[in-house]
């Protein structure tokens, strides 16, 4: 089987690309995928911290490039609660000029076999970095934010894809404040695509769970009661070929909230 | 367009002339190009001084480098401390809209069946049509008429070598910029542009949106 090779990225910084792939990636491995996740933001990596596996890192992405370590899997870390799912962490103290494209396309081959799915953490940028990152990939998720500088960004990444020969990525919006858009404070979902104009994958609400989740290393796609956990959930669904009916935009009310409706009689 | 520099290149000499881009260098098709090296190097070296520590642009005409002659040409280059700013200037396609009007050559219309986004920039001879957005970031320029089959919301230049006749044409308008010839408007502060189809051009010394 040859997996399929996804890189993460938005151009912008802080958007939630590194939230993203830990909670894809791990939503794939809870429906048995074999999943691995590549860091390829040297020298600020964090992808580890958000998955807490940082204290298990004793080879990374430079050490298989330069071949000090024997095999790619020997630089392989296993999530602490998924045995399908994989880390291949960043180095921290090399910074971006230490990998090549043809080196990222090498491990990317050598892994692709074994894998059904093949998550690459872009770092933030167009330099090369962002050159590395997607050298190897064959599909791409950009993520934004309903702000107009992100979505300037993701549009200026999605034409950089294209030169890539990447020609249908599919759009993550992330954090997005349901209350903020109903008060016309917040772009919609409307707005961003009418501007970038790709496929949506999923939205995902701004959540204060992703911050306690991100600080604990254990992705809020494993929490049942997160929001963005549940969009997390559903992204993955979209992403194994499933339909599933977007979260609409109006907010969904809570449980109690729906109670609520119920008892007031709307 | 191109005599001066075909003319150059047939001459079995090469030749340095100041063009309007710069100091350009006339490497002949003729013979090969190690035997041009040679006399390159010759050449500046008799006329030490003269030309040192400049940048030059090279034109090669249709000859095509191999990566060892490149590094051979900026070797013998550098002994003399110039440096190559670009090749093939006769090709290079920058259109400067502040000289006069030029007889611009029809290339007949290209049309882009794809949208241009932030960061992409499409030049083009001639009349230029967009199936596609033009989204803020992006930038197309044209020596004739632009028409954006979808919203205008980048910078567009038409009629790029001066053609105060070229129009500006988009079924949603809400430019960064427009500019015609040597013209530039921004589009006043509203939020939504305007519903087309509208039509940009010049009507006295300024550029003028109307309804198609």
């Amino acid at each position: 089987m040859a997996g399929r090779v996804i890189v993460v990225t938005s151009g912008k910084g802080g958007v939630g690309k590194t939230t993203t792939v830990a909670n894809i990636g791990t939503g794939l491995a809870l429906r048995h995928k074999k999943v691995v996740m590549i860091d390829a933001d040297i020298g600020l990596r964090n992808l580890d911290v958000v998955m807490g596996l940082e204290n298990r890192i004793v080879y990374d992405l430079v050490d298989v490039a330069e071949k000090t370590c024997r095999s790619v899997s020997k630089a392989l870390i296993k999530d602490k609660r998924l045995s399908n799912l994989f880390l291949l962490p960043a180095a921290q103290t090399r910074n971006k000029d230490a990998l090549t494209p043809e080196q990222m396309i090498a491990i990317v081959d050598e892994l692709k076999d074994d894998f059904d799915y093949i998550l690459i953490d872009c770092p933030a940028g167009i330099e090369g970095g962002f050159q590395n990152a997607v050298a190897a990939a064959s599909e791409a998720i950009v993520i934004t934010t309903p702000e107009i500088s992100a979505v300037r960004d993701a549009d200026r990444i999605i034409g950089l894809l294209q030169e890539k020969e990447i020609y249908d990525p599919v759009l993550v919006l992330n954090r997005l404040r349901p209350e903020m858009v109903r008060k016309g404070d917040m772009m919609d979902v409307d707005d961003i695509n009418d501007i970038l104009a790709i496929k949506l994958l999923g939205i995902v609400p701004d959540d204060e769970e992703i911050i306690i989740s991100t600080n604990k290393g254990e992705p809020a796609v494993l929490n049942a009661h997160s929001k963005a956990g549940e969009a997390f959930r559903n992204v993955v669904r979209r992403m194994e070929g499933e339909e599933v009916p977007f979260m609409s935009v109006d907010g969904e009310p809570g449980l109690f909230g729906r109670f609520l409706k119920i008892l007031q009689g709307k | 367009m191109l005599s001066p520099a075909s003319k150059s290149l047939r001459d079995e000499q090469l030749v340095f002339k100041g063009l309007k881009q710069g100091l350009t260098l006339f490497i002949p098709e003729k013979d090969s190009f190690l035997h041009w090296l040679e006399v390159l190097d010759r050449q500046l070296n008799q006329a030490r001084g003269f030309f040192q520590g400049g940048t030059i642009l090279v034109e090669l005409g249709a000859r095509k480098l191999a990566p060892g002659e490149m590094a051979g040409l900026k070797r013998v280059l550098a002994k003399y401390r110039m440096r190559i700013k670009a090749f093939n200037p006769l090709e290079i396609k920058r259109f400067d809209s502040s000289s006069p009007e030029q007889p611009s050559v029809p290339c007949g219309v290209l049309l882009v069946k794809q949208t241009v986004r932030s960061g992409q920039r499409l030049e083009h001879e001639g009349d230029l049509v967009v199936k596609g957005d033009l989204n803020p970031g992006g930038e197309i320029v044209a020596t004739g008429d632009i028409i954006v089959l979808g919203a205008l919301r980048g910078i567009a230049h038409a009629g790029a070598r001066g053609n105060r006749q070229a129009e500006i044409v988009a079924f949603t308008l809400a430019p960064v910029q427009l500019r015609i010839a040597h013209l530039i408007s921004r589009a006043p502060e509203e939020r939504k542009g305007r519903q087309g189809p509208v039509v940009a051009s010049i009507k006295g010394e300024k550029i003028v949106v109307e309804r198609l």
